[in-house]
């Protein structure tokens, strides 16, 4: 089942088309990657899925209507996005962070506070000062709010920018671990063609189009990649680098 | 909702020590009164001078620290506070041309005229902060520091060319000085900062979102545009209704939020009112030592806060305590 579907969207930023008919979906419990070189539009389809920008034409349907068409609670409880910047100095403990995942309930959410913690590994830091934690744990904190907050689809921009190796594999664990228990389908972009690789699904995207689409191994072409990003020199090099880094870190499933 | 350890503590500790500046305050001046013994006179001096001077302290230092906790918020600017909404300057601008020039609105008194240019700041302010995507902090933040130095400019060119004794009245009044407070308009100061305190503690939530950035108050099921509109209009009505009751005092709007937040945490549910009892707490005790310690010269109250509270929150900076 469709959770999120893109139906001949297009988008401009100001009088110039940039992004045209665009039209993809998303299946319940899929964990979806969006590549595509820097400004081909991968942050505006997560804005235009989470409802924060609106599209010129076409329409974004989350769950068969329209995301446009629900009030602020019920958008919340279906959609969260995470940009790719969290603020670090934000005033906040973890504990206080997560409990803002309760602000679209009226009774009790699908997870507690505690339960969430524990699934992003932070139940020991819940009076933690968020400026105190590392961007690794800043990321999954974040995460776990959109746990007890319950969204059903989760849309983060580049959360594996500035993590090193171990903290965006812990991430991905814990991202595969959230679709398949909760059946919550993740959109994230992202720029490593490694962790690309290991995802359920990739579209690549270029100047606001769909270049490919489908199973890692089909779109992580030499050939597709290649062109999408223009890449002349060391584009070898740099494809077979990444493809033995994820062999040697491979995970189980 | 569960508090941080030591969080409950903190809060009781702090109302008793409010509730003991109170009886403080009321008791000193120029002559010593004992509250707990009431003769006529004693009465006469509590009920004309005391009990409305503290009452003002009280309200006008609980409206500054509960604005600065909404600003800093809404702002996501640890350095916002009531000053840089350009409210204080449009406040005092007014009040200024009123002490100064004598100038009479339909016998419109002083504070009455500091209320009014307040309110037309605020509004000014927001019709600037308004772009095409709504209220956006840094328009707003632009607007209030733009029109706040155009009015203060305008207060010094009229401070400048002015030579009567109202000039000493009108610096008075923007250093704090609290001595010609009564009850007269205690009653509208209440309800305006009832009324504002009100409308930030409906929209609490929205202002913690609001601290995370647009993008995540918006994911959590908020339009950030009018929740920044909401409490905007909350602090802009703390902030005129505390300079028209008193005067201008600055620092407790800065200070107050960052030292609470420092002890209970940033929950707005908490901090909000919290920040209310420590401001009205530090401006009355700030006020009780102006009036005592060079009597029977009397220090504006906003002085001794600032020469109170500055010390103490470079204490916090050096420790890398203040959010």
């Amino acid at each position: 089942m469709a959770m999120l579907e893109f139906a001949n969207v297009s988008f401009s930023h100001g009088p110039k088309s940039f992004m045209d008919q665009l039209s993809f979906s998303v299946s319940e419990g899929e964990l979806l990657g969006l590549m595509g070189p820097n400004g081909s539009g991968k942050s505006t389809i997560l804005k235009l899925a989470a409802g924060l920008l609106s599209p010129k034409g076409g329409k974004v349907l989350v769950g068969r209507q329209m995301i446009g068409s629900y009030s602020g609670r019920e958008r919340a409880k279906l959609v969260t996005y995470l940009p790719q910047q969290l603020d670090l100095q934000a005033p906040f403990r973890v504990g206080e962070l997560v409990r803002m995942g309760k602000y679209p309930h009226d009774g009790s959410p699908g997870l507690t506070v505690e339960d969430a913690l524990q699934i992003v590994g932070l139940h020991r830091k819940v009076k933690t000062r968020l400026a105190e934690l590392s961007g690794g744990e800043l990321r999954r904190a974040y995460i776990a709010m959109t746990l007890v907050q319950g969204a059903r689809i989760l849309l983060l921009d580049e959360p594996l920018a500035s993590l090193d190796i171990k903290y965006q594999f812990d991430l991905y664990r814990l991202l595969k671990d959230i679709v398949r228990e909760k059946g919550v389908s993740v959109i994230m972009s992202l720029h490593d063609i490694g962790m690309g690789a290991m995802l359920d699904r990739l579209i690549l995207i270029r100047n606001g189009r769909i270049v490919s689409e489908g199973n890692p191994d089909e779109v992580i072409t030499d050939e597709i990649v290649r062109q999408t990003y223009g890449l002349n020199d060391f584009a070898d090099a740099y494809l077979a680098s990444n493809r033995s880094l994820c062999r040697a870190l491979a995970l189980p499933g | 909702m569960k508090r941080a350890d030591g969080s409950t503590f903190i809060i009781a500790a702090l109302c008793v020590l409010s509730l003991c500046i109170i009886v403080v305050s009321v008791a000193s001046g120029p002559r010593l009164l004992n509250p707990f013994i009431l003769d006529s006179e004693t009465c006469r001096t509590l009920l004309a001078i005391r009990l409305p001077r503290t009452a003002v302290a009280l309200l006008m230092g609980g409206a500054l620290g509960a604005s600065g906790t909404i600003l800093q918020g809404i702002f996501r600017n640890p350095m916002a506070d009531p000053y840089i909404l350009g409210i204080s300057s449009g406040a005092s601008l007014a009040a200024s041309l009123g002490l100064m020039f004598g100038i009479s609105l339909f016998t419109l008194s002083v504070p009455i005229l500091a209320f009014i240019g307040a309110i037309a700041t605020g509004a000014a302010v927001i019709i600037l902060g308004h772009g095409w995507k709504g209220l956006q902090p840094e328009r707003l933040l632009l607007a209030g520091v733009g029109i706040g130095f155009f009015l203060s400019a305008l207060l010094m060119l009229v401070m400048t060319i002015s030579v009567d004794d109202g000039l000493k009245r009108a610096i008075l009044w923007m250093s704090g000085d609290l001595s010609m407070v009564d009850w007269e308009l205690l009653p509208e100061g209440l309800i305006l900062i009832l009324s504002g305190l009100g409308l930030a503690l409906t929209r609490r939530r929205g202002l913690n979102a609001l601290t995370l950035g647009d993008d995540i108050a918006y994911s959590l099921g908020f339009n950030p545009a009018r929740e920044r509109l909401f409490l905007f209009i909350a602090a802009s009505l703390m902030t005129a209704a505390s300079v028209a009751m008193g005067g201008v005092v600055g620092f407790i709007g800065l200070v107050v939020p960052h030292v609470v937040r420092r002890h209970v945490g940033s929950d707005a549910a908490v901090v909000l009112p919290l920040s209310v009892v420590a401001g009205g707490t530090l401006l009355c005790l700030a006020d009780a030592i102006g009036r005592t310690v060079a009597a029977p010269l009397e220090l504006p109250a906003g002085v001794i806060a600032a020469l109170i509270g500055s010390p103490y929150f470079i204490f916090l900076l050096g420790q890398g305590k203040t959010h």
